[in-house]
């Protein structure tokens, strides 16, 4: 016998890739270190998960929601560090298109 | 001891009363004369039997006048003298007493007459026992020259001995015959004569609640007849003019007897003719109670009798008798575990569209919804049907929606008098104390309100939308589409706020044939994944299943194509959910499948190995519910595929069974229906794609850099951006970046500080 797809609709969660392990499935996951709310999630400000609302990554290993973090570093009390562990914030180089190995 | 005084007193008492008798008569010749008198009056007035002697119509008899001494002319001096003599009184003593001692006369007709009643129950008799009696009444009745007093003095004798005398029966024949006169076949003039008879004998007085009684009972008859199950359109106003044509002149002759003008009747029918307009409202009042649930049902087309209701209401309060019977029906037709939960809502609902017309305040409603709303409350499917309504469930097509209010209003969920509203108004008497003015809310709001917070149907409303979402296996933008315009309706009910999640779930889905645009464009998949944001869809089960062979390998395809594309993102499949449309090519025949991916993730471990164990197959794809499995596996089973020997053991079928080919290839043709050709994807350049890809993240940090921090300089943003991820454009190449998307409207600048577009929806 021959098992011939024609055609498969599948159903798949989108998950940002953090570097980290795959935590549990049953978790809510990783969250962000500044609002808590978990990073597949969205920032206060924003209504759509997502592209709408990136991740950035420090290259201390911090991430954040992208805006959560901008909104922190716009802060005088910020001196531009990472509010995790107070080194001076830079962001990690994740070069579009690359293929994570 | 007596004095002087007293002597002379009794003296002249004594002349007084001899005077009286002898008149101005010379010695006692006065006294003579009055005995003679006497009498001639008595005789003339003795109650003679009139079976014996013939009599006329007034009741005198023929001939033989002197013979019975009934000569009026020869009597009329006597009882002058009587008169004269005071002795009237005497006279109508004697004479009424005669007349007790005759009345047997009387009796003995009335023992006949209803004798031949009680054996053929023929109301002609009754109507010649009343002619009979007026006969006798007649006969017997003193001349006028004697006086009214004397008239009415034997009237009231002679009709009481008459009522004393009729034995029970008599009650009902009579009944029967004032029935006969409702709808009579006899002429005017006839009917004319049996109420003057009546009139006469004192009938009407005597029996006025019998009479009412037939009056009131032909109206129930007939509005039985005419009005039961007839709930199309009012019949109130069509009883009314029943009743002045039918009843009215029937009214006439019992409450109008003794009018001269037509005005004159019409004043003394006044009060009778109110208490049958009352009548005709409460019979067909208790009528539409009764039949009240089914009214309901029946709702539009019922509407007549919910107005007859509510317009009897306003005459006859039942209130509390509509309230008891529809709770009464409603707990024993609606409110048992036989009853379909959508029926149930019908049902409730067309009971407040109906309850409203008859009742626009909307006490009856709380009285009767109270143990509805808390049956409904218990059901644990009552959200999900009230939600599939809401967004027109799609097996339900045909069915009517509960819901038809055209326009869509927030929920209203108020439960305090908002006394500052100016149509505010005291609730109604009958109110109870729990009752709550259901401002005439939306039917909506009102089954939203069975439960005490709207959240419970946020929470539903997503899971179904997540079910209907899942389903769309081929190119469904038009499904999505629909989906996205019901969830703007409910927006509008429930709040934006509220419905944030769905409209994330609806985005989800473009996102995801967006990307699948691009991924197919880059190598072309079987794989056509709905890809979705956790925390965003309801919990869906999880799964351990495990997809084998090809399929795995289409999976990882996916997901590494994907991730190409979305480098920061990566997928995690969730196997158990979607479908996957088949053919399996078998020695002898090719069979077509949509199935689950259980079923397809089975029969994939079959191209390998022609004989497994219900226990290899389940670890083979990870690990799966037993009775999931069997299910899965009986579904081959029943399309001739595999074939269950011994127990637990499962067969390919390369060649058909005999007797199962024919089957099996019918159920082909069917399934093969359900296969549509894969839509032709349209292609694009990838590169083309995942520059404006980098672009859009880029976009998304200079958007988010405004909206949290305002207006910035184009120097400032540059130094921004140096946060965002492999960001090397020069600033020259980022000011001709910005003023692109100032040109979109985008953006605005002013003295080199650049803004969001307020005005502009991303
Ligand atoms: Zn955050
Ligand atoms: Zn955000
Ligand atoms: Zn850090």
């Amino acid at each position: 016998m021959k098992v011939n797809v024609k055609q498969w609709h599948a159903v798949a969660q989108w998950r940002w890739d953090t570097g980290n392990a795959e935590p549990e499935d049953d978790g809510e996951g990783d969250v962000c270190g500044i609002c808590r709310v978990p990073y597949e999630g969205c920032c206060p400000s924003c209504k759509m998960p997502g592209d709408d609302c990136p991740l950035i990554w420090g290259e201390c290993t911090h991430v954040f929601h992208m805006h959560c973090l901008l909104k922190w570093i716009g802060t005088v009390a910020s001196k531009q560090q990472c509010p995790m562990d107070r080194k001076p914030w830079v962001t990690a180089e994740r070069k579009i298109g690359s293929t994570p190995s | 001891m007596a004095t002087d005084a007293m002597k002379s007193q009794v003296a002249a008492k004594w002349q007084e009363a001899f005077q009286r008798l002898n008149g101005d008569s010379p010695g006692i010749s006065g006294l003579m004369k009055f005995s003679e008198a006497w009498a001639i009056s008595v005789q003339f007035l003795y109650p003679w039997d009139i079976s014996s002697v013939p009599v006329d119509v007034d009741g005198r008899p023929y001939g033989e006048i002197l013979y019975i001494g009934k000569d009026l002319e020869a009597a009329r001096p006597a009882f002058n003298v009587v008169n004269r003599s005071k002795k009237l009184p005497a006279l109508l003593e004697t004479f009424l007493d005669d007349v007790r001692k005759n009345f047997y006369l009387v009796e003995n007709e009335i023992t006949q007459y209803m004798a031949r009643y009680e054996e053929h129950q023929s109301t002609d008799e009754i109507r010649g026992l009343i002619s009979r009696l007026v006969e006798w009444y007649r006969a017997w009745a003193p001349p006028p020259d004697l006086g009214a007093a004397v008239f009415q003095s034997y009237t009231l004798n002679f009709q009481t001995r008459l009522f004393s005398a009729l034995p029970p029966s008599f009650t009902g024949g009579f009944k029967n015959l004032c029935a006969t006169l409702l709808s009579p076949p006899s002429a005017e003039d006839a009917i004319v004569a049996v109420w003057r008879d009546f009139d006469i004998l004192g009938l009407i007085e005597r029996y006025e609640t019998i009479i009412a009684s037939v009056g009131y009972e032909y109206i129930e008859e007939y509005v039985l007849r005419t009005c039961t199950g007839e709930w199309g359109k009012p019949m109130l106003d069509d009883l009314r003019i029943w009743m002045s044509e039918k009843v009215v002149p029937w009214l006439l002759h019992v409450y109008a007897r003794g009018a001269t003008t037509p005005d004159e009747a019409r004043t003394m029918l006044q009060g009778v003719g109110s208490r049958f307009d009352f009548h005709i409202n409460k019979t067909l009042c208790d009528l539409r109670t009764r039949e009240i649930f089914d009214v309901i049902i029946d709702y539009p087309d019922s509407m007549g009798a919910l107005q007859d209701l509510r317009d009897c209401m306003q005459r006859v309060d039942q209130r509390a008798d509509l309230v008891a019977a529809l709770r009464k029906q409603n707990q024993k037709r609606l409110l048992n575990p036989g009853a379909d939960t959508k029926l149930i809502l019908q049902q409730y609902v067309s009971t407040i569209k109906c309850l409203r017309i008859v009742d626009p305040p909307g006490v009856l409603l709380f009285k009767v919804a109270d143990p509805i709303r808390r049956y409904l409350r218990d059901r644990p499917d009552t959200i999900r049907s009230i939600v599939a309504n809401l967004v027109g469930d799609d097996d339900d097509e045909n069915g009517e929606s509960l819901v038809d209010d055209v326009d869509a209003v927030p929920i209203q969920q108020h439960d305090f008098d908002d006394y500052s509203d100016p149509n505010w108004e005291p609730e109604p008497i009958d109110a109870g104390p729990e009752f709550r003015a259901n401002k005439p809310s939306d039917v909506i709001s009102t089954l939203v309100s069975i439960y005490d917070s709207k959240d419970l149907f946020v929470k539903e409303l997503q899971v179904l939308l997540a079910q209907r979402l899942l389903m769309i296996t081929k190119d469904g933008s038009d499904r999505v589409e629909k989906e996205r315009k019901n969830i703007e309706i409910l927006k509008i009910r429930f709040g934006e706020s509220a419905l944030q999640v769905c409209e994330v779930m609806l985005r989800d889905m473009t996102d995801s044939k967006r990307i699948n645009t691009h991924v197919q464009a880059q190598k072309s998949s079987r794989l056509q994944p709905t890809i979705i944001s956790r925390h965003f869809w309801p919990a869906l089960e999880s799964s351990d299943l495990v997809m084998p062979g090809q399929f795995h390998k289409l999976q990882e395809d996916y997901a590494h194509e994907f991730n190409v594309f979305k480098p920061d993102k990566k997928l995690k499949w969730l196997p158990h959910l979607g479908t996957v449309q088949l053919e399996l090519e078998l020695e002898d025949r090719k069979v077509q499948a949509d199935v689950p991916p259980l079923e397809a993730a089975f029969i994939e471990l079959f191209s390998d190995k022609p004989v497994w164990t219900l226990d290899e197959l389940i670890v083979a794809v990870g690990s799966v519910n037993r009775s999931a499995a069997i299910k899965a596996l009986s579904t081959w089973v029943d399309l001739g595929v595999l074939k269950e020997d011994p127990e637990n053991t499962f067969n390919l079928l390369e060649k058909a069974e005999e007797g199962q080919s024919a089957a099996a290839a019918a159920r082909e043709r069917d399934t093969a229906k359900l296969v549509a050709p894969i839509a032709d994807i349209p292609a694009l350049s990838g590169t083309q794609l995942q520059q404006a890809e980098q672009m859009r993240v880029y976009w998304k940090f200079i958007e988010g850099m405004l909206t949290n921090l305002g207006g910035l300089p184009l120097d400032r943003i540059q130094t921004m951006l140096k946060f965002a991820p492999g960001y090397d454009k020069t600033i020259e190449q980022l000011a001709s970046f910005l003023e692109a998307a100032r040109r979109e409207g985008h953006l605005v600048v002013r003295d080199g500080v650049w803004r969001l577009n307020p005005g502009h929806e991303a």
